[in-house]
């Protein structure tokens, strides 16, 4: 990546569309939206259920196709990049947190930390030493050997968190991240991201319905039938 | 990560251990079929494997003595002896016929030969002797097993008392069992004197086969002398012919259901896991991580089905020869390596199966 991308904008979007075709019938998520992130921002996507703001995000992570409109990644053209570079992309520097944090039952805390580490092809060693260090970060090394099923919301939060910035991610994607927490639990979590997200210049992407977020926003974007008004 | 592939097995603990089950079952199917083959292979054909003749003189409409009809008279036994080279000519007659003792009747692969001749008797011994006269019988074990013949009592054989004097192994043709009398007796069962199936030849010490065979082939019209090679090969080719694709049906039946089995267990898993497999495909898991897990709990189910297959098949093989004494089994470490080997390729095979529905996972059911 050349300086000029490096200094450039994380992220850009300019007019934005996406058009699913279900059974010829066209839904139109998103509507000419652009707007650019840039490194250590935090943008809030507000918005309804239903605005089109998960639809964003994934466009956004590279996962879903813009039908028009074009958006560059990191300083390049998101179609430039190979389904194979978009899997590395998503391993070492994007990191995800889900709405309920979807934490993968059948691995415990630490390997559900671990696992992200192992995509972006650290050695076994780094990434014991390195799961090691975020659990303690987090305050969390006592779940190192627990299962998602025995922990709390709170819990369940950090190692979701812990997941999401493992790979040193610079760019941090949060779906309705405190969807269902209550208010000490969303303030909690939404304080440790932007923590976290400054910690490591990252730049971070919130869709939420959530007016509390907003004090944690570096800029929000109102969202309202796949438009930004 | 490899935990993830045994710990999400584990979470359905009845499902796996049917699997498990079904697949170990198919398992000892093949190894049974395996190891029948092999037994029938070695009692059908040990025989003429134990009897070291250098020729075997038969019609030479027939190529082996499972399925071929040879008569030839004493005249050409004579002139078979008299070939150049020939140090002995053992004619042996081979009937079928029927043993009673009371309720107890079987029929038998009779086998006249002349004892003195020291070719054409029992391979193998598991107990007494041969027959030296013409009152007496050799059984074979499977056949002594199952119709309850013990050693020592008197048979009847076409209104002939006969005592058994000794039990043979490697004698068990599956569909029928040798039993060992002398020659002239065998001759007096149906009443034709001089009359011989084949005649096993050895040569002369340090004779040539080659002249043996054509001097016999060149003067005797309508008979054929096969080296020991060659005639075992044509009873083996023989044997194979009418047991193996039964063997093969079965063996590729079973092979169909294990491999349908896997991919159904496999395929299931990832169809109630595609939530988690979302996740994985949106984090960055490379396509072939996610092959790789399946690929590992195919061969995770395949290696533990295996083991417990071992575990099942030496004592349903016992249960089955005490059952059924004519069914003669014999395993060896390289059948059992085969089918070993064979279970883990469609094991793979299986996960590829069951690998194309991750395709169908998409990143943004993770966000649903």
């Amino acid at each position: 990546m050349n300086a000029a991308a490096m200094s450039g904008p994380v992220i850009r979007l300019e007019k934005v569309t996406k058009i699913f075709d279900a059974s010829g019938h066209p839904t139109t998520a998103v509507r000419n939206v652009s707007f650019e992130a840039r490194r250590g921002e935090m943008v809030l996507l507000l918005g309804p259920s239903g605005s089109g703001k998960t639809t964003l995000l994934t466009i956004i992570a590279g996962l879903a196709k813009p039908t028009s409109g074009s958006m560059t990644l990191f300083g390049k053209g998101v179609e430039e990049y190979s389904p194979a570079e978009l899997q590395s992309l998503r391993a070492d520097k994007i990191g995800f947190i889900f709405q309920t944090f979807l934490l993968i039952d059948s691995l415990t805390a630490g390997e559900n930390i671990e696992i992200v580490l192992r995509f972006c092809r650290k050695r076994r060693a780094e990434r014991a030493r390195k799961t090691r260090a975020l659990l303690m970060e987090l305050g969390i090394e006592h779940l190192a050997g627990r299962f998602p099923r025995v922990m709390s919301q709170g819990e369940k939060q950090r190692v979701a968190i812990a997941r999401a910035v493992a790979n040193d991610a610079e760019l941090l994607i949060a779906d309705e991240p405190t969807g269902s927490l209550e208010t000490q639990q969303a303030v909690g979590i939404m304080g440790l991201l932007h923590t976290q997200a400054k910690r490591r210049d990252a730049t971070v992407i919130v869709a939420s319905h959530d007016l509390r977020l907003k004090e944690y926003a570096d800029r929000t974007l109102h969202l309202q039938d796949g438009e930004i008004r | 990560m490899d935990m993830y592939a045994f710990r999400t097995l584990r979470s359905q603990p009845l499902r796996l251990i049917l699997t498990i089950g079904g697949i170990a079952l198919c398992i000892v199917l093949m190894f049974f079929l395996l190891a029948v083959y092999r037994g029938v292979a070695d009692g059908s054909v040990e025989y003429i494997r134990q009897n070291h003749a250098d020729l075997w003189v038969i019609q030479d409409n027939a190529t082996n003595i499972l399925r071929g009809s040879s008569l030839i008279s004493m005249d050409q036994i004579n002139a078979i002896a008299r070939a150049p080279g020939v140090r002995t000519a053992a004619p042996v007659l081979f009937l079928l016929s029927t043993i009673r003792n009371g309720d107890r009747v079987g029929t038998i692969f009779l086998t006249g030969f002349e004892p003195d001749k020291g070719l054409g008797g029992p391979p193998q011994l598991a107990w007494g002797r041969g027959p030296r006269a013409d009152d007496e019988i050799v059984l074979d074990r499977s056949f002594a097993l199952k119709f309850g013949f013990k050693a020592g009592e008197e048979v009847d054989l076409q209104g002939r008392r006969l005592k058994i004097v000794g039990i043979s192994r490697g004698t068990n043709a599956f569909v029928i069992q040798y039993a060992f009398v002398t020659l002239r007796f065998a001759r007096k069962l149906i009443g034709v004197p001089g009359l011989a199936t084949c005649v096993l030849v050895n040569a002369e010490p340090g004779a040539e086969i080659g002249p043996i065979r054509e001097e016999i082939c060149d003067v005797l019209a309508g008979l054929k002398a096969y080296d020991q090679e060659t005639f075992l090969a044509n009873n083996v080719r023989e044997m194979r012919s009418g047991f193996l694709p039964l063997l093969y049906t079965v063996a590729v039946i079973g092979a169909i259901v294990l491999t349908a089995i896997l991919s159904l267990l496999l395929s299931v898993n990832i169809l109630e896991r595609r939530k988690d497999f979302a996740i994985l495909k949106t984090l960055g898991s490379p396509l072939a991580f996610l092959w790789g897990m399946v690929i590992k709990q195919a061969v995770l189910i395949a290696s533990v089905s295996c083991a417990a297959a071992l575990l099942l098949f030496f004592p349903l093989v016992q249960v089955v020869e005490k059952i059924s004494p004519e069914v003669t089994t014999k395993s060896t470490v390289g059948q059992i390596g085969g089918v070993v080997a064979a279970v883990l390729v469609m094991s793979l095979a299986s996960s590829l199966v069951a690998i194309r529905r991750l395709r169908r996972i998409y990143f943004l059911e993770a966000f649903s």
